[in-house]
């Protein structure tokens, strides 16, 4: 090894290796847990009554703390989506598949959420949806305790009703 | 703007898919030393350094403006780095020209980079969250669904995003530092895969390795040259929250808010017949007309008339990008500097083949986050 | 140069813990914002500038520095940055912004939480990737080169980074705010195992977290805000190369410079004439380095140096440099409590980044406007 290398080092390889351990925070905490028990908890704002969901702290338009926690339905209202055809590292979803805004009924925000138990041509904006959960036993109180979001066949919400909650 | 600031130059490097030639010290460097050169200046003329960059996952250091204190030529000045999502490029530029205008800094050396090539930048922009759905595929799955909205709301035919996208790559043949040059035509756009529907793979912005530098400088130096400046009239970085009820995440209320702002400072009262050139961010092809309109050039549901008109072609009423923009080269770092930088271009007269003739007053627009953060500044070749 | 007079009129922070298990970052910062506007009577609207130091790494979240815009009144939308930097770096920023006439009051935040992650790994990651991070230097490791060679060049012994850790740990005991608030002799500490030699595990500070507020306000707007505003009377702030083989590890060059000029910017003659100093020091040779740099006896009595009880009480590394600006504001305005140095009038607070005190700002501010 007394030799200089014949051809000079142009790479360096550096595997990162870097553990976290997330703190969910009280909000987030008890919604994750109620998902177990097919409830859906959103945040009040104590100064405007709009709910979000997943539960925030503060409303981020009033800025007064959100204390009171509430319980809102399972279903609501696709505001947009689009269909994703490419994967990503880590995740095992089959392509193509439907991400989307999903309004919950009575809820200011809307959350993203996989719809499936349809053709991603079928989805569309104001296409009314419910939660699929995974069967009692199964649900461990954790974001995929909801499976999916699947059309109810009603009729589609009426455009001002999603139009700003996307 | 309290005191007179201008560009006083601009170095860039020739952005690509990946710089295997040099180390991350060595990309900066060359912008550093061309920008230098371009202005007349030494380090030693240099009062303070500004360096801005997006996520540090994307090369794997961390706070890199540490290691590269010495190449930007740093040592023993003031430094700062400035980190605002896809925006970041702008309000590095903009938080340079602070530091003139408050009369402590003469000159001072702002820099943007990304050398994305040496991480994985799928993950380095979205790896799974803790406790939230890993669903979010990339910036793009992120966007998609509020070009829809777009196109929803305005009737937007399909072929408009192809348009963009082909037109981007026709700017981008006249200049000679973008990344993806080769023509596309509405059809090769419209044939090609769609990624997140509505966006496809030929509206979607490459991921490339580049930097930029440019020179802020006074008063005094502006007017010794070499080069004719770029007179800053005015420039803003506006931030919005994110889950506001009701938030207009198509056009949102940041970027008109701080369009209005950098319109009001700079006595500008119709952007669409008074500014001769605007470099805005669009990374996918959508957002030419959602800009177009958030920006104040056109009413709400005309931004994508104007393209289907090709009133913002090159050589047309408003030419947007010039250099072909973000969809043609994109270090997601340097991103918003270069949108900057191509503005100051135009008005120094000195944009090469993609010179719009004449243009007197330019445009430089960024955004970043949820499409949260917006940062922009006008730039006249008057004082 | 005559420049505008900006004070600091409000601060607030969490105490420092080790881990807070029940809030995430933002949560965090939002009463901390809450509190520092309430304190100053008045409402976000009435602020014109917001900027905040995080670092996506220390997050573990790309972006992590996004939500943060939730918890700090982002709406309407704000003139707003965010520096990938401690908190203190933003408050020079703000002062910058005043200075150019762009706003007349600001909010700085620092927040992130080192809990999450592994801030020694971490700040390997600072280092340069070809030559230096690829050795495993870690932060205490970079720290312990420094320590060595000013050991070496001034004869300073074990015994005398004891006494200096055991000095802050004795004046952290009187700080409610502190992760650590019991007071250690220093025969206690040169008890404690090496964490790297000459570096024992008693002089250095455990990772905490905290997330801190800060307001600045001009004058004719400060005044509204404090009943005893600390004003600034000069600033300055200075980095240097990384590369630790190639510079004195022994004396903080930086700090020496960012002193003189922000010492003369305020018309101080000598860091020696003002009351107190707080300096954001990881370890007791960084602590030494300082004192050295600023022309300051660590040993002597006057200025009192760390009557916080200075990093190694608490240093959660996001605000750790806001902290010290924050804990001067509180001390010239009365409001330090137990740890109050009486009567006093002027202080330096310091603030660094990067390894071996790659770069360093230092305010001076006083309970007297500096220009008329």
């Amino acid at each position: 090894m007394n030799e200089p290398p014949k051809e000079p080092i142009k790479y360096v390889d550096s595997k990162v290796y870097l553990p976290y351990h997330y703190v969910a925070g009280d909000y987030k905490a008890r919604y994750l847990r109620a998902l177990k028990d097919k409830r859906i908890l959103g945040s009040k704002c104590s100064q405007t009554g709009k709910v979000f969901v997943p539960p925030l702290m503060n409303s981020p338009e009033s800025f007064a703390p959100c204390t009171e926690l509430v319980e809102v339905p399972d279903r609501g209202v696709v505001t947009t989506f689009c269909i994703v055809n490419i994967p990503v590292i880590g995740r095992n979803i089959e392509l193509p598949y439907v991400a989307a805004s999903v309004a919950l009924d009575g809820v200011a925000i809307s959350i993203f959420a996989l719809i499936q138990e349809c053709k991603p041509e079928e989805v569309r904006m104001g296409m009314r949806v419910e939660a699929v959960w995974k069967p009692d036993g199964e649900r461990h109180g954790d974001h995929d305790d909801i499976q999916y979001f699947r059309p109810t066949g009603e009729p589609d919400a009426p455009r001002e009703s999603y139009i700003n909650r996307l | 703007m309290k005191r007179p600031v201008a560009v006083v130059g601009v170095g860039q490097t020739h952005h690509t898919t990946r710089r295997a030639d040099v180390s991350i010290a060595g990309l900066v460097r060359e912008a550093v030393d061309a920008a230098l050169r371009d202005a007349g200046l030494e380090h030693k003329d240099i009062d303070a350094v500004v360096i801005g960059k997006a996520p540090d996952m994307l090369e794997g250091v961390a706070q890199p403006e540490q290691y590269l204190a010495g190449a930007v030529g740093a040592h023993m000045k003031p430094l700062l780095r400035v980190h605002t999502a896809g925006s970041v490029g702008a309000s590095t530029a903009l938080t340079a020209v602070t530091h003139v205008a408050s009369g402590l800094y003469d000159r001072v050396l702002t820099v943007a980079f990304e050398k994305q090539s040496e991480g994985n930048a799928m993950w380095a922009l979205s790896p799974n969250m803790p406790f939230t759905p890993p669903l979010v595929a990339g910036a793009g799955g992120f966007f998609a669904p509020y070009c829809r909205a777009y196109i929803s709301k305005t009737k937007c035919p399909p072929h408009i995003g192809p348009m963009v996208a082909a037109n981007a790559r026709d700017n981008a043949t006249r200049n000679e530092y973008a990344h993806l040059r080769e023509p596309m035509t509405v059809d090769d756009v419209m044939n090609s895969p769609m990624l997140w529907d509505p966006i496809r793979f030929g509206e979607t912005c490459p991921s490339s390795d580049g930097a930029i530098a440019l020179v802020i400088a006074n008063e005094a130096t502006a007017k010794k040259g070499p080069r004719k400046p770029a007179w800053i009239k005015s420039g803003y970085s506006y931030a919005e929250a994110m889950w506001v009820p009701g938030r207009d995440q198509v056009s949102p209320r940041a970027g008109q808010v701080c369009s209005k702002a950098v319109y009001d400072a700079a006595g500008i009262t119709d952007p669409w017949n008074q500014i001769d050139v605007a470099e805005i961010y669009v990374p996918f092809a959508w957002f030419e007309p959602m800009w177009l309109e958030n920006l104040g050039f056109c009413g709400v549901g005309e931004g994508w008339k104007i393209v289907d008109r090709g009133e913002q072609k090159f050589g047309a009423h408003l030419p947007i990008n010039p250099s072909g923009g973000v969809l043609c080269t994109n270090p997601i770092g340097a991103s918003g500097m270069i949108r900057l930088g191509e503005a100051a271009l135009q008005v120094m007269g000195r944009a090469g083949a993609h010179q719009v003739e004449g243009a007197k007053t330019a445009l430089g627009h960024a955004y970043g986050g949820g499409a949260q953060y917006f940062a922009m500044w006008l730039v006249s070749s008057e004082q | 140069m005559n420049l505008r007079n900006v004070a600091v009129v409000g601060f607030a922070q969490l105490p420092v813990v080790a881990r807070d298990e029940h809030r995430i970052s933002t949560e965090m910062l939002y009463p901390v914002v809450r509190q520092a506007l309430a304190d100053c009577g008045v409402q976000r609207d009435d602020i014109d500038y917001q900027i905040a130091g995080s670092v996506d790494y220390m997050d573990g979240r790309p972006f992590g520095f996004v939500a943060a815009l939730d918890v700090m009144g982002s709406w309407p939308p704000r003139q707003d940055l965010h520096l990938e930097m401690d908190g203190s770096f933003c408050a020079y920023y703000a002062w910058l912004r005043m200075q150019a006439g762009d706003c007349n009051t600001a909010l700085v935040v620092g927040h992130g939480k080192t809990s999450e992650g592994e801030p020694d790994r971490v700040m390997n990651l600072q280092l340069d990737p070809y030559y230096q991070a690829a050795i495993g230097l870690d932060p205490t490791s970079t720290a312990a080169l420094q320590a060595s060679a000013y050991m070496a060049r001034t004869g300073a012994s074990d015994a005398d980074l004891a006494a200096v850790a055991a000095r802050n740990r004795a004046a952290g005991a009187r700080n409610p705010e502190n992760q650590l608030r019991d007071a250690t002799s220093a025969a206690e500490l040169q008890k404690t195992p090496w964490k790297v030699e000459p570096l024992r595990a008693g002089y250095l500070p455990p990772v905490g977290e905290t997330a801190t507020c800060l307001i600045l306000a001009a004058e004719g707007k400060a005044e509204k805000l404090c009943d005893r505003p600390a004003w600034i009377q000069g600033v300055d702030h200075r980095t240097e190369m990384q590369t630790i083989g190639a510079r004195d590890l022994s004396r903080s060059a930086s700090t020496k410079l960012a002193a003189e000029k922000a010492l003369a910017m305020a018309d101080v003659a000598s860091a020696r004439e003002v009351d107190l100093v707080e300096l954001f020091a990881s370890s007791p040779a960084e602590e030494l380095i300082v004192c050295d740099a600023l022309g300051l006896d660590a040993k002597a009595s006057q200025p009192v140096i760390n009557p916080s009880g200075g990093a190694l009480c608490a240093n959660p590394i996001m605000s750790t440099g806001l902290i010290r600006l924050g804990e001067v504001f509180r001390q010239l305005s009365g409001r330090a409590g137990a740890r109050a140095v009486p009567n006093a009038r002027r202080a330096i607070a310091h603030a660094t980044q990067g390894h071996c005190l790659q770069h360093n700002l230092l305010w001076v501010l006083g309970s007297e406007r500096r220009w008329s």
